[in-house]
């Protein structure tokens, strides 16, 4: 990229008798970046160029003392992961996670901020504690005292839904309710994560726009549509992206709750790569590592299209 | 210079890909020869430093076992190590890739066919009496025809059952086939009980209670030539058996998540279930009346096979001072040693002889287990165990909580476990 202008400047400095300094810059410079790079080459991109060359690879555990004699299979992992019905069903529940609690964490999640926000609403920082406390709380406590709460027999949701006559179901132990009640107990969890950034992004519309639609006219609905949305964009863009994202990857209430049952009902991609990865399959692993990278970058560049800026 | 770092960096990948590629020859000789001949006896001098790995109450408690092997062999000095069970797998992995290893380590049973085919365990010299210790407790050592280690401890499920309950049914001995477990928890289900029996239906280590029921009729996980033969008659009958408790109510089913065991024994809403024999001191803690409830051998029908599981002691290929760590794995062997070990953690001892101690033999609970250890059976050891697994759990929750039937389901068990392979 900074090749022209380097081509007009380098005879410059070359001709000139400052070039001792400018190279000692240079040196004192990259001493400088010198950790951070080495630290990057060695822990981040390193074992990320590793990994995609693992996946064209047939590596397994028994090869780890010579991991260099193995064989390259080309695709073969990414079609045998595509074929492969566990994992179909792993990426089908994962959409389900990200289009159901994308949308669930991101309408509470806004709902709560513009009420929030409302100058009439009193113990605002009791409320907004109160939201985001479940965000800051260890998700493996919450796993746990959720499947109290879900249990069959003995769970506070069934004792409530039995005081008005209904026999509740296996929340996670139904195949047809145990996807929705883990998406229910996530979104509740990830809400006040967004609130507080949407909060920010309201307290940084200015008021007089408010006043001026008001003074023209313009109802509730109006000011929601014409004045907070697109002023909001660039938050709805941030939040759209890390809960995409954070939803992707979803792993832990599963691994905690359900171990991806019951019949696969809660498993999900993340979930079939780390059992993959445990029973030593690394080269599938790689190429399902890859594929969920791919799906997380494909919808973060949607993302990007779909909130540009239109001006 | 940019096209130079390219040319540089296509360089190194070239080299790297042709570093790459498996030997042509057949794959054995790249994982250790097939037939490589036993090791010899260990005859240096049994001196200088070992170290040992050991996990749970087992790691907790070494310092015990290392003592009393240093005094009789006073010019061993034994570290011991312990390391929690969650990371022991990847702690062995990683030494054993990098070379890094301790020179004696506790090895779950069915991770034995992993680390051997890894190149990772010395394969176990002859001076050690294979026939000293309980059949398919040693057959978990043996991977690919070649023995790596000694069983140190071992476990095995049996049924445990209430005879208050069972009385009222009008059953006064244990169920000796299958036949009479049915009617055993039919009857204490009508005597009262909420489920007559407990069986794991779904979710991992599912097939630790079922697997027995597969042997009883003479199935077999792999046969000798490698061919696996899980969709075989004995695959559809123990399933089918075994959904069959599920389908009559007598089995909690989707429920049993939701029910802890040891409190609905304990209380008598559970007539029976099977488990290992560290659920005599959780059931006694939760108040069960020992008058009230017994263990009874597996029910037998071409046989009464249970499951055998526990650890192994295993020596590391790259130790480099085997001498003194095949001595002391031999110490553990020895009857005294594995009756003193028993009294410190509550290990059953995987060698028979420690079973004539009447610490053991006098314990009519015990004395039960130690019967059942004569026809016990493990998985076999191959690398691809715990994928296989998996597999057979999924399958059997399949039918227990899905609706496929019995023979879809040996199946396709069959089908994926030839797909993913033995791995040897």
């Amino acid at each position: 990229m900074t090749g022209p202008t380097t081509a007009i400047r380098e005879p410059v400095v070359a001709g000139s008798r400052v070039g001792r300094p400018r190279w000692r810059s240079i040196l004192v410079s990259w001493s400088f970046t010198l950790p951070f790079v080495i630290l990057f080459v060695v822990f981040m991109a390193g074992p990320i160029v590793v990994s995609l060359v693992t996946s064209f690879t047939d590596l397994r555990v028994t090869d780890i003392r010579n991991p260099f004699a193995v064989d390259f299979v080309g695709l073969d992992n990414y079609v045998n992961v595509l074929g492969d019905d566990v994992f179909r069903r792993a990426a089908f529940n994962t959409a389900i996670y990200v289009v159901v609690g994308v949308t669930l964490t991101m309408g509470f999640g806004l709902l709560i901020a513009i009420g929030l926000n409302q100058a009439v609403v009193k113990f605002k920082t009791l409320f907004r504690a109160g939201y985001y406390l479940p965000y800051v709380t260890s998700i493996v406590a919450i796993a746990v005292v959720w499947r109290l709460l879900l249990s069959e027999e003995t769970g506070l949701v069934n004792a409530l839904l039995s005081l008005i006559g209904i026999d509740g179901p296996g929340w996670l132990t139904d195949t047809r309710f145990a996807l929705g009640s883990m998406v229910v107990m996530a979104a509740w969890r990830g809400t006040g994560f967004l609130m507080v950034i949407f909060l920010a992004g309201l307290q940084s519309i200015p008021s007089e726009l408010y006043e001026a639609a008001e003074v023209d006219g313009a109802g509730p609905w109006q000011r929601f549509r014409s004045i907070t949305l697109p002023l909001l964009r660039p938050t709805l863009l941030l939040t759209a992206v890390i809960a995409s994202i954070g939803w992707l990857q979803f792993f832990e209430e599963p691994f905690v709750m359900t171990q991806g049952g019951p019949l696969n009902s809660t498993l999900s991609v993340a979930y079939h790569t780390y059992n993959q990865f445990s029973f030593g399959n690394y080269g599938p692993t790689s190429a399902i590592s890859y594929l969920l990278f791919l799906a997380i970058a494909l919808l973060a560049f949607g993302q990007f299209r779909l909130f540009r800026s239109k001006t | 210079m940019r096209s130079k770092t390219l040319v540089g960096a296509i360089a190194v990948a070239a080299l790297v890909l042709a570093a790459c590629g498996r030997d042509d020859g057949d794959e054995g000789a790249e994982s250790g020869d097939t037939t490589p001949a036993p090791a010899p006896a260990e005859t240096g001098p049994v001196e200088g430093e070992i170290s040992v790995w050991a996990m749970g109450a087992e790691g907790e408690n070494l310092g015990v076992l290392a003592e009393d092997f240093m005094a009789e062999n006073p010019d061993v000095a034994v570290e011991v190590t312990a390391v929690p069970w969650d990371a022991a797998h990847e702690r062995i992995v990683n030494a054993i890739a990098g070379g890094q290893v301790p020179d004696v380590s506790l090895i779950g049973t069915t991770w034995m066919g992993e680390f051997a085919s890894l190149g990772g365990l010395d394969p176990t010299p002859e001076t050690i009496d294979p026939s000293q210790f309980f059949e398919g407790a040693w057959n978990t050592t043996v991977v690919d025809g070649v023995s790596y280690g000694v069983p140190w401890y071992v476990e095995t499920r049996l049924l445990y059952y209430r005879t208050d309950l069972a009385e009222q049914a009008g059953v006064s001995e244990p169920p000796a086939n299958w036949d009479e477990l049915k009617q055993l928890a039919q009857g204490m289900s009508e005597a009262g009980a909420q489920y007559g029996i407990g069986l794991q239906p779904a979710q991992i280590g599912a097939w630790q209670t079922w697997m027995p029921f597969f042997w009883q009729q003479g199935g077999e996980i792999v046969d000798d030539s490698g061919n696996f033969g899980l969709g075989s008659e004995a695959c559809v009958e123990a399933l089918t058996y075994y959904d069959s408790f599920n389908e009559e109510g007598l089995s909690p089913g989707a429920e049993f998540p939701e029910i802890v065991i040891e409190a609905a024994f304990a209380d008598g809403s559970l007539g029976s279930f099977i488990s290992g024999p560290w659920m005599i001191g959780i059931i006694t803690d939760a108040g069960a009346d020992p008058e009230t409830w017994t263990v009874a051998h597996q029910p037998t029908e071409q046989s009464g096979t249970s499951f055998v599981g526990g650890g192994n002691l295993a020596v590391f290929s790259d130790s480099d001072n085997k001498a003194a760590a095949w001595a002391f794995v031999e110490y553990a062997s020895q009857p005294e040693v594995q009756v003193k070990w028993y009294e410190t953690v509550s290990d059953l001892p995987a060698v028979q002889a420690a079973w004539d101690d009447p610490a053991l033999a006098d314990d009519e609970l015990l004395a039960a287990f130690g019967e059942q250890l004569d026809d016990a059976k493990a998985p076999p050891s191959i690398p691809t165990w715990e994928q296989i697994a998996s597999v057979i759990d999924a399958q059997i929750e399949q039918v227990t909580l899905g609706d496929a039937t019995p023979e879809d389901a040996c199946q396709a068990m069959q089908d994926e476990a030839s797909a993913i392979g033995t791995g040897l």
